[in-house]
């Protein structure tokens, strides 16, 4: 069973994240306040780029100061009747028999639209008067939909860590793992990930896992698939998306072709949701998706594809419902589009060698193609003197020989009684 | 054993030879001895010897030669208004130096036409019928426009009875020198049921192995043959397979061209077929049909398909956890 090394190599104290060490002195002095009574600023709001460690401060936050977090993601505070349903939570801290407790509100920015708008609020109103502390985390702290929310926090900004910061905690993933790695090839890595430390331990895991060695060469074709990395990403808020919105988000931040992404979403969407249920709804989702491609096919009304969008980003993201996040699974290109350029050579080589049957057996070059050729196939890979004379019978091209020996070596001695 | 295709090779020449068919033949023979033949529609499905029927009643009316007064014209390679306006019209309009008056045009997969292509047709015949003679071969005359039909003798093929089938595909063998055990050729009848062309290919796929034919090498050779076996398909998918069950149903449709709409037709087919609840079988109809309608609506065979393929498999598991209850 693989597990994801982002995950199973999660920092567990603050002295192991990595880099932000202002900011995270920032936070402990503001936790440590709380001994002394309320302070002043009853939350805190930490913002900053995705996947530089703010949410596992937190967590490891929580271990130092054994303080109980309680964590909340975006699907948790869709509504306002679901923020207060746990307001409650937020109003005793260190009560005589109860124990101390964070309370952590991960994901503000899945929180969009009109539906939202009361949840931002019914936030704010908890903060003022809040009796523990409450974490809230962003990546934009500005947007402008937090701006009365940001008078009642702490803002705290979580910088990218430095490359040298990253590489000697790619360097601690691989002692623990067992792996020798060539410092460059770790470089390599760390300066590809832009202080996003997530992603270069999955970098990290997808080029090493099941090695001793790590050397350079393995590392330095990753240069070529930039793109690719930003595909991932994308495809990782669609599939594991948990709002509608942010999945809907994903498709801006591809910078390619409706269809294309198309393809990878449906190349990937199979082994990521195990879960029968979900992989059946992803594909329903998919399957409309492409109806209102084929609408737009015939009436070429292009204001149609927003639905297009609709269904094959926010409809997978809502498919998840069983699935649980476990392991890691690779993205993987389209297989699709490899194989088209391939198997459209490869029938028009069956049409053709269609028309050769044609000529002698009273068929259609179609039906010759699909009902004769498999037999010629099997008839060519395991009787040389056979297919010989069916070659010369039907008057066969060297290159349809090749074809449907589909072994160089069977070609060969087909063709060389041929003469 | 000879290196040509079989199916060719023991293709009969005349009415005599033809063994099957019975009350058809002698029809066609009286047409042979009058010198007149009518427009004709041969329907039946694949294998029973429509092609080869319309070829023997060339050859009995024209001789060796007869090649020079008829042409074969396959209708799902051109099947466009434009060929049946000017291949068909070019040729039919000429009239055949000879004792016999007229020609005789063969339209093979006839159903496979436009109607627009039909229409024209229709109006080419009534035309030139003097100078020429149709023969449509068709799987269901269903499929070719009424006013056709009106115009036509027609002439049901059925499939071979079992022992002419025996009798000649034993025939071959012996010919060929080829040991064909009974139980395979009990094989070769089960997955080709009397479609004597497949029967026949089957066998001499069959025979390149150079061993005794058993039902396992026949059944192995069918099961490679056939590129469109949606049996094995949907089995995949109800294992829960679905990546493998996309990844054969990529190869069906991108490799060997299978029409997405020959697939879910089979599927139709199939799931009746399949040992499951009764009561599942309508249900996945209801989804099957669905798709059906989104196949023509959408834009991406493999896409629709694929989804029917994720439903199945949802469904297979259902059907287990409510075993489990």
């Amino acid at each position: 069973m693989y597990s994801a090394w982002a995950f199973k190599h999660k920092p567990k104290t603050l002295k192991e994240v990595v880099g932000n060490k202002e900011a995270i002195q920032k936070l402990v002095d503001w936790i440590k306040s709380w001994d002394k009574g309320i302070p002043k600023k009853r939350a805190v709001f930490l913002y900053g780029p995705p996947g530089i460690g703010k949410t596992v401060t937190v967590e490891a936050l929580s271990n130092d100061f054994k303080i109980e977090l309680v964590e909340k993601n975006a699907s948790d505070y869709r509504t306002e009747e679901a923020i207060k349903s746990f307001a409650g939570l937020a109003s005793q801290y260190g009560s005589l028999f109860g124990t101390k407790r964070i309370i952590l509100l991960d994901e503000l920015d899945g929180l969009t639209g009109t539906a939202d708008k009361g949840g931002v609020k019914a936030i704010t109103d908890i903060i003022k008067t809040a009796q523990c502390p409450i974490i809230l985390i962003a990546n934009n702290a500005y947007d402008p939909r937090f701006s009365n929310l940001r008078n009642y926090c702490l803002l705290i900004e979580f910088k990218k860590p430095t490359v040298s910061e990253v590489l000697s905690r790619l360097k601690t993933i691989c002692l623990r793992e067992g792996i020798q790695a060539e410092e460059n090839a770790l470089k390599f890595i760390a300066n590809r990930s832009e202080g996003d430390v997530r992603s270069a331990v999955n970098d990290l895991q997808a080029l090493a896992q099941g090695k001793r060695k790590l050397t350079y060469e393995d590392v330095s074709w990753l240069g070529y698939r930039d793109r690719q990395e930003v595909i991932f990403t994308v495809l990782r808020m669609i599939i594991y998306g948990k709002t509608c919105e942010s999945a809907k988000r994903a498709v801006d931040m591809a910078d390619m072709d409706i269809d294309m992404l198309f393809e990878w979403i449906y190349e990937n969407v199979p082994a990521h949701l195990t879960d029968p249920h979900d992989l059946a709804m992803a594909m329903d989702a998919l399957s409309l998706a492409d109806v209102y491609r084929g609408r737009i096919r015939s009436t070429q009304d292009w204001s149609l594809v927003r639905y297009v969008i609709d269904f094959m980003t926010a409809g997978v993201a809502m498919a998840r419902v069983n699935t649980k996040t476990s392991g890691w699974t690779p993205f993987h290109f389209p297989a699709r589009i490899q194989m088209l350029s391939r198997s459209k050579a490869e029938r028009a080589m069956q049409l053709e060698i269609g028309r050769k049957i044609k000529r002698r057996c009273h068929i259609s070059a179609n039906r010759a193609s699909k009902e004769v050729l498999p037999y010629l196939r099997i008839i060519f890979k395991n009787n040389v003197e056979m297919a010989a004379g069916l070659a010369k019978w039907l008057d066969l091209t060297p290159e349809m020989v090749d074809y449907l020996a589909e072994s160089e070596e069977k070609a060969r001695a087909i063709k060389a009684l041929l003469g | 054993m000879s290196f040509e295709m079989w199916a060719e090779k023991y293709r009969p020449k005349t009415l005599d030879e033809m063994v099957n068919q019975k009350e058809i033949v002698e029809r066609l023979k009286s047409f042979v001895k009058s010198r007149n033949v009518p427009h004709c529609i041969f329907a039946g499905p694949p294998g029973t010897g429509k092609t080869t029927a319309a070829l023997c009643l060339a050859r009995d009316l024209y001789g060796d030669v007869y090649r020079e007064h008829i042409m074969e014209l396959n209708a799902s390679d051109e099947r466009g208004i434009d060929v049946v306006r000017e291949t068909v019209k070019t040729f039919a309009r000429v009239r055949s130096i000879g004792e016999v008056p007229f020609k005789i045009m063969i339209l093979d997969e006839a159903d496979n036409m436009t109607s627009d292509a039909q229409q024209a047709l229709r109006r080419t015949m009534e035309r030139y019928t003097e100078t020429c003679r149709f023969i449509l071969c068709a799987n269901y005359s269903g499929k070719i426009i009424e006013p056709i039909q009106s115009r036509c003798a027609p002439f049901r093929f059925t499939f071979l009875p079992r022992e002419e089938h025996d009798k000649y595909l034993k025939f071959i063998a012996k010919n060929e020198g080829v040991k064909l055990l009974d139980e395979g050729l009990d094989a070769i009848f089960e997955v080709c049921g009397g479609d004597l062309r497949r029967a026949i290919n089957t066998l001499q796929a069959a025979a390149s192995l150079g061993k005794p034919i058993d039902s396992k090498v026949v059944y192995s050779i069918a099961g490679r043959a056939n590129p469109a076996d949606v049996q094995k398909l949907i089995e995949t998918a109800m294992k829960g397979n679905f990546i493998e069950a996309r990844k054969q149903l990529r190869d069906m449709i991108q490799k060997y061209g299978v029409a997405g709409s020959d697939i879910i037709r089979q599927i139709h087919t199939e799931i009746f077929r399949t040992e499951i609840p009764e009561q599942w079988k309508i249900k996945l109809a209801e989804i099957v049909g669905e798709i059906d309608y989104r196949l023509v609506e959408g834009a991406d065979e493999e896409v629709q398909l694929s989804a029917l393929l994720a439903r199945l498999v949802e469904a297979a598991y259902e059907m287990k956890g409510a075993k489990k209850v």
